[in-house]
C-alpha cells in the first residue's frame, strides 16, 4: 500500500481503489460479452449498415491513436529536440500511447468482418491505399512503443531475480533517440494519413480535401498530448503525490495551447475555404442535409471548436487560468473530448448524407442514420476498461513518472 | 597492369589494406540486401504482380473493355433484371441486391424507374483503398473482387461513392426465392465477413475467352441482367470494338455517365428518360 493509496483512505472513509478494479472488472466483462456476440453472430449484431459501414468502433480507433500521439510528441521534444525537462513526462506517454495503440487494434479486431486474416495487409500489398500504409505504420510503431516501454516494465522489481534480462532492458533503453526518430516519422505519416483516409475519397465532397490529414496530425499532437497531462495530473492527486514538477506541467499545457491555436487557425480556414467563401455544391448540399437532420452543427461548433479548442487554448495559454488546477484539468479533460467529438463528427458526417448520383429528383434529400447497438458499446466499454486497467496499474506498479515511487520499489 | 599502377596499388596497400574487415562485411551485407529486394521485387510482394492483383488474371486482355448501356427511356421498371441478377448470383436477400431499381421522377415530373448495376469505375475509389488488393480493375475494365483475401474492413464501401458494395453481415443461409424463377446460381453464395458486388456476371464473360463467343451478342456469355430485359433497355459490349453492340448503341444516342465530377470514370452509360411522358 503506498502511501497516497492511505492518505486515499483516511480521505473518503472507504477503499477507492478497491471499487475503482470493481468497475474495471465490470467493463471488461460488459465488453467481453459484446466481443463474444459479435465473434458468435457476426457484426449483425452491430447497428452499422452497407450506408453507413463505418462507426462508434472506427471513432474509437481514430481517437485512441490520434489521443496516443503523445508518445512520439514528448519523445521528439525530449530526444530529438532536446527539451531534456520533458523526458518526465516522455515514459508515461509512451505508456498512454502503448495503451492507446493496442486498444485501437483490438477495436479494429472487433471491426473487421474476418479477425482471422487481421495480418494480410502486411502480406498482400497495395501500395495505393492509405489504409495499407497506415496498417503498417501502426504495427512498426507499435513495436517500437513496446520497445520504449520495455525497458520501463523490465525495472520493475519481478525482474531482480534477471540481472541479464535487466541488462538487455538498459541496453535497449539506450536506443531511445533511435525510436524518437522512428516513432516521430512512422507517426508523422499515419497520423496525417488517418485524415487522409477520408480526404483522398473524391467520391465524398464533405471529406475530400487537403487540409484533413493536417487537421488529423495536428490536433492529435494537441490533445495527445493534453491527454498525457490529464491522466499524469489526475494520478498524481489520487497518489497525493506531485509526479512531474509544476514548471513542466506549465510548460506542457502552454506547448498544447499553441499546437490547438494552430489547428483553430487551419480550422478556421478549412471552414471559410470550403463552406463560408466558396459554394461547392456537392458539399453545401451535404451540409445542408446535415444541418436539417442532424445536430451536426451544433456539436461543430459547440464542441469541436468552442468546448473542444477555442477554451482549452485560452486556459493553457492564460498563466492565471493555466496555474489554477482544476481549469487546468477541467481544460485538458475538454481538449480530449473535443478531439473524440472530432473523429466521430467527421467519420459519420460523410456517411449519413451520402453523394447523390441518381439524375432523377426524387432521392435528393436522402440522409441515413447511425447509433451504436448496445454490442457496439459494450465492446467499447470493455476496451476503455483495459484501458483503465493498464493505467492504473501501470501508475502503482512501473516507475512512469521519476518523481513516483513504485510499490515495490517502497517495499525494499 | 603498369609498372606505375602496380607501384600505386603497392602504395596504398601499404598505408591501410586494401579491403578492411568492416568493408568486405559492408559489402556482404549490401549484396545480401541487393539479393532480398531483388527477389522481394522479383516474385515477392514488392512485385507488380503481387501489387496490382494481375497475375490472378489468365484470359482477360486489354483488347477488351466491358461496358454497359441503360436505356431509361425504354425500361418499363418490370424489375426483371435485379430478380435475374439475385438468382444467377446467388443474392438471396433484397436489401444486398447488387444490381438495385427504384422509382425516380425526372425535374420536369416524368416518372422512370432507376437501376444501376456496379458500374465498373476505370478509376475505381474502391480498388485504390482496399488494403489488401482484394478488388482490383481487371485487364478487361471489370472491377473484380478475391473474397479469400477480402479482410473485411469495408473501406471499399465508404470509399465508393454509388453505394454499389455490399457486406455479408452475417452468414445468409435462407433459400433463395429467386431461385428457379428467375436463374440458377452461377457463382458460391459468399461467406460471412466479406464484400461482394456486382461484377458484370463476369463467370460468363471469362467463359467467352475459351469459348468463342461474344459477350453482349452471345446470351450465354452475356450478364443475366441483359439477357432477361424484355425491351432491350440494357445492352452490353466490349467498348473498344467499335462494332459492338454497345459502342453502335453509344453511336446513336446521347448518353450520360452518373456523376463524371468524381473523376471515377465509369463504364455504364445511361440514355435519360424522354422529356415527356409518352
Amino acid at each position: 500500500m503506498t502511501t497516497g493509496d492511505i492518505a486515499l483512505e483516511e480521505r473518503q472513509g472507504i477503499n477507492f481503489l478497491r471499487l475503482w478494479y470493481v468497475l474495471i472488472a465490470i467493463m471488461i466483462a460488459i465488453g467481453l460479452w459484446g466481443a463474444y456476440n459479435v465473434l458468435r453472430y457476426g457484426l449483425v449484431v452491430t447497428n452499422l449498415s452497407d450506408q453507413v459501414p463505418w462507426g462508434l468502433w472506427i471513432t474509437h480507433d481514430l481517437s485512441a491513436i490520434g489521443l496516443g500521439a503523445g508518445a512520439f510528441a514528448f519523445s521528439a521534444i525530449a530526444y530529438l529536440f532536446r527539451f531534456t525537462q520533458f523526458k518526465e513526462i516522455s515514459r508515461a506517454a509512451v505508456y498512454i500511447g502503448f495503451i492507446g495503440y493496442t486498444s485501437a487494434m483490438i477495436a479494429l479486431a472487433m471491426d473487421i468482418g474476418r479477425p482471422d486474416r487481421f495480418y494480410y495487409p502486411l502480406i498482400y500489398w497495395n501500395v495505393h491505399s492509405v489504409l495499407w500504409e497506415i496498417t503498417w505504420c501502426v504495427v512498426l510503431y507499435s513495436t517500437i512503443l513496446f520497445f520504449e516501454f520495455l525497458p520501463i516494465l523490465l525495472e520493475h522489481s519481478f525482474f531482480d531475480r534477471w540481472p541479464g534480462i535487466r541488462r538487455i532492458g538498459h541496453s535497449v533503453h539506450s536506443l531511445t533517440p533511435v525510436f524518437a526518430v522512428l516513432g516521430l516519422g512512422l507517426s508523422l505519416l499515419h497520423q496525417s494519413s488517418l485524415g487522409a483516409t477520408y480526404g483522398v475519397l473524391s467520391g465524398r465532397e464533405i471529406w475530400y480535401k487537403p487540409t484533413l490529414p493536417v487537421m488529423f496530425i495536428i490536433s492529435a499532437v494537441a490533445a495527445g498530448t493534453a491527454l498525457t497531462l490529464f491522466l499524469t495530473i489526475l494520478a498524481g492527486k489520487f497518489m497525493d503525490q506531485e509526479l512531474i514538477s509544476d514548471d513542466l506541467k506549465m510548460r506542457v499545457a502552454r506547448f498544447s495551447g499553441y499546437t490547438m491555436l494552430l489547428y483553430l487557425y487551419l480550422k478556421l480556414w478549412d471552414y471559410a475555404a470550403t463552406t463560408y467563401y466558396s459554394h461547392s455544391p456537392g458539399t453545401a448540399d451535404a451540409m445542408l442535409r446535415l444541418q436539417l437532420t442532424t445536430p451536426y452543427s451544433r456539436t461543430f461548433w459547440v464542441f469541436e471548436v468552442l468546448l473542444g479548442a477555442l477554451i482549452p487554448a485560452i486556459i493553457f495559454l492564460y498563466p492565471p487560468l493555466r496555474r489554477n488546477d482544476r481549469m487546468l484539468i477541467i481544460g485538458l479533460g475538454l481538449a480530449v473530448v473535443g478531439l473524440v467529438v472530432n473523429r466521430w463528427n467527421v467519420t459519420l458526417s460523410g456517411l449519413v448524407v451520402p453523394p447523390v448520383w441518381t439524375p432523377g429528383v426524387l432521392g435528393n434529400i436522402l440522409v441515413y442514420t447511425y447509433l451504436p447497438s448496445l454490442v457496439e458499446t459494450a465492446v467499447t466499454i470493455g476496451i476503455i476498461g483495459y484501458g483503465f486497467l493498464m493505467f492504473t496499474l501501470g501508475v502503482r506498479h512501473l516507475p512512469l513518472y521519476p518523481k513516483s515511487e513504485g510499490e515495490e520499489e517502497e517495499a525494499h | 597492369m603498369t609498372k606505375h599502377d602496380d607501384a600505386e596499388k603497392q602504395e596504398s596497400q601499404e598505408s591501410q589494406p586494401l579491403l578492411s574487415r568492416r568493408d568486405v562485411l559492408r559489402i556482404a551485407g549490401a549484396t545480401g540486401a541487393a539479393v532480398i529486394v531483388t527477389q522481394l521485387i522479383a516474385a515477392g510482394p514488392l512485385s507488380a504482380d503481387a501489387i496490382t492483383g494481375i497475375s490472378r488474371e489468365t484470359e482477360a486482355s486489354s483488347d477488351y473493355s466491358w461496358g454497359m448501356g441503360i436505356d431509361l427511356e425504354k425500361c418499363i421498371g418490370c424489375k426483371y433484371c435485379i430478380w435475374a441478377c439475385q438468382a444467377t448470383n446467388d443474392v438471396s436477400r433484397d436489401s444486398m441486391r447488387w444490381n438495385v431499381g427504384f422509382p425516380e421522377q425526372t425535374a420536369n415530373g416524368v416518372d422512370f424507374f432507376m437501376t444501376r448495376p456496379c458500374l465498373q469505375c476505370q478509376e475505381a475509389p474502391c480498388v485504390k483503398v482496399c488494403p489488401v488488393g482484394a478488388t482490383w480493375v481487371r485487364e478487361d475494365g471489370i472491377v473484380a473482387m478475391d473474397y479469400d483475401r477480402c479482410i473485411g474492413c469495408r473501406y471499399c464501401e465508404v470509399a465508393c461513392p454509388y453505394d454499389v458494395r455490399r457486406f455479408n453481415w452475417e452468414k445468409v443461409e435462407e433459400e433463395n426465392p429467386y431461385v428457379p424463377t428467375w436463374g440458377i446460381p452461377e457463382v458460391e453464395r459468399r461467406e460471412r465477413g466479406v464484400m461482394e458486388k456486382c461484377t458484370f456476371c463476369v463467370q460468363r464473360i471469362d467463359r467467352s475467352y475459351e469459348a468463342d463467343l461474344t459477350p453482349g451478342v452471345d446470351p450465354q456469355v452475356t450478364p443475366a441482367c441483359v439477357n432477361i430485359c424484355p425491351v432491350n433497355a440494357r445492352i452490353f459490349g466490349n467498348l473498344k470494338d467499335l462494332e459492338s453492340p454497345l459502342s453502335v448503341w453509344l453511336r446513336e444516342n446521347n448518353t450520360i455517365r452518373l456523376r463524371e465530377d468524381f473523376g471515377t470514370e465509369p463504364k455504364v452509360y445511361y440514355k435519360e428518360p424522354a422529356a415527356q411522358e409518352a
